[in-house]
């Protein structure tokens, strides 16, 4: 101890040996001081915490530099989950004493772990909004705020005790004394706590509290009771259970209630996963199924490209067979002028060559596929051979006319007109040919044409002698 | 019985972190010890 005066170190006399100063009174407060300090740190060894707290804030009333008072505060204050009033208390105490002082590793402690500091402060934070729940009458929110408080820190004396008083509203006694046990045993001398504690357990045994300590005795003969965590377990004593035909029939409901539980609630449980895997497989299926479908269209589609290609093909070949055509029709040209150039006097070869050139041209569809070249070559044979192609036809014909052979000489003689159309025998002998195998009608045609290609001769007189006979006998 | 309304006034809200540093400067640090010192002093400035 130190004098206020000079700081001088006091000694057991009432002045200081320093500088004289009346200290009687000062050590007087100094020890009743340290007195409440010794009371606060007996209370709090017995986790009397509230006691601890009023004697501690005694001791700093009389000497606020009691250091140890003060930290001892902080860490009472700490227990009871009242951080922020514990560390404000450590702050003070290390502002008056910044050296050798373990407030400091108590303020580091808390400081050093910014996560844990944030935790705490959501906890005051989540009490004062439940605080407020319970002043606008939403009580239902209040207790969830309050557990989760006390899930984050719970040695939060004051969150049990307001959780506590909302469960007694409610009427929900063994929660409340729950919670209430919960804080006695952090803090076992709260006023506050025991009595919330003494209305629940007047709720919860009212018997019991109005008959006093001798019906509990009795009762105490009949239970068994014992503490299982944070529960209290209340066992009675002495109860024999039936045996045989009561074991039997618990053992026969026992097996009806089973059964009434597969059928009730298992059964529609594997309905239920084999109704899921039913539609699981049907999607597997359905999507194989939709790919399947994909893959025949796209064959569909690709049998109808190759149809249109192979119609295209076709008509291709059409063409080309067109083609191939008219090279034939140069072939059998070709084998006629060679024919020619190798003995022009072989007309009947010759005749027999441009005859199937003719006759080709005719199936073909006249010439209209032929080159320049192609027909240019034709024509200079013709008019090379035209003068022997005629009297060869018209010789022919006229001896098949002559020998009655119509069918053979109706042929022949058109080739010779066909050459040359100055022939008015080819021509007159031609009709006749007509007239006597029996076709009038183009017999008339070609005495018609034989009357007005070649007027005044002898041909054209008979002409018109056979188309009078011919228009008479009609 | 308890009366909640009167019970739930006797909770008030706790000090937030925040709010720390006013609550510590704004605390009376006065004791019995400056009391007393300044009493004395009082007296010893009467006699002069």
């Amino acid at each position: 101890m130190i004098c206020y005066k000079c700081g001088c170190r006091l000694s057991e006399h009432d002045f200081c040996t320093g500088c004289g100063a009346d200290v009687g009174l000062y050590k007087r407060i100094m020890f009743m001081s340290n007195r409440f300090y010794n009371d606060g740190l007996e209370k709090a060894t017995v986790r009397d915490l509230s006691g601890a707290i009023v004697s501690l804030r005694q001791s700093l009333k009389f000497n606020k530099n009691n250091i140890e008072a003060r930290n001892l505060l902080g860490l009472v204050y700490f227990e009871m989950g009242e951080v922020v009033s514990a560390l404000g208390e450590w702050v003070i105490s290390k502002n008056l004493r910044p050296q050798k002082n373990i407030a400091d590793d108590y303020i580091g402690m808390i400081q050093s772990n910014q996560a844990r500091l944030d935790t705490i402060n959501q906890t005051i934070k989540k009490y004062n909004q439940a605080l407020l729940y319970c002043y606008q009458d939403s009580l239902d929110l209040a207790v969830i705020q309050l557990k989760k408080v006390l899930s984050y820190n719970p040695k939060y004396v004051c969150a049990h005790q307001l959780l506590a008083l909302l469960y007694i509203m409610s009427e929900e006694w063994e929660k409340a004394h729950r919670e209430l046990e919960k804080c006695r045993q952090i803090d076992t001398n709260n006023t506050t706590t025991l009595r919330y504690l003494k209305e629940v357990e007047h709720m919860l045994m009212p018997e019991e509290a109005a008959k006093g300590a001798s019906p509990k005795k009795a009762v105490k003969e009949n239970v068994v009771r014992y503490q299982s965590g944070n529960e209290t377990i209340i066992q009675p004593v002495n109860m024999k259970e039936s045996r045989g035909v009561s074991t039997l029939l618990n053992l026969g409901i026992g097996v009806l209630i089973g059964v009434a539980l597969a059928c009730f609630l298992i059964l529609p449980g594997q309905i239920q996963n084999a109704k899921a895997d039913i539609n699981s497989q049907l999607r597997v299926v359905s999507e194989q199924s939709d790919a399947k479908t994909a893959t025949i269209d796209e064959q569909e589609q690709t049998i109808q490209k190759l149809t249109d290609e192979k119609e295209q093909l076709s008509e291709e070949l059409s063409k080309y067979q067109g083609t191939d055509g008219t090279l034939k029709a140069t072939d059998g040209l070709m084998m006629a002028v060679s024919a020619y150039l190798e003995n022009p006097e072989d007309i009947e070869t010759i005749a027999a060559y441009l005859e199937a050139l003719d006759e080709e041209e005719e199936g073909e569809e006249g010439s209209q596929n032929k080159t320049e070249a192609f027909t240019a070559l034709y024509e200079d044979l013709v008019e090379d051979l035209r003068e022997k192609l005629v009297t060869y036809y018209y010789n022919a014909g006229y001896a098949s006319y002559r020998a009655d052979d119509f069918e053979g000489a109706i042929p022949n003689l058109t080739r010779a007109y066909q050459y040359d159309q100055t022939n008015g025998d080819a021509l007159y002998n031609l009709a006749n040919s007509y007239r006597r195998s029996g076709d009038n009608d183009k017999a008339k045609e070609l005495y018609a044409e034989v009357i007005d290609q070649f007027p005044g001769t002898e041909k054209a007189n008979r002409s018109e002698t056979y188309l009078a006979e011919i228009n008479n006998a009609e | 019985m308890i009366d909640f309304e009167e019970e739930l006034k006797k909770f008030h809200p706790s000090l937030e972190v925040e709010d720390a540093e006013e609550a510590i400067y704004n605390q009376d640090l006065t004791d019995m010890a400056d009391l007393l010192i300044k009493m004395l002093d009082k007296t010893k400035t009467e006699e002069e």
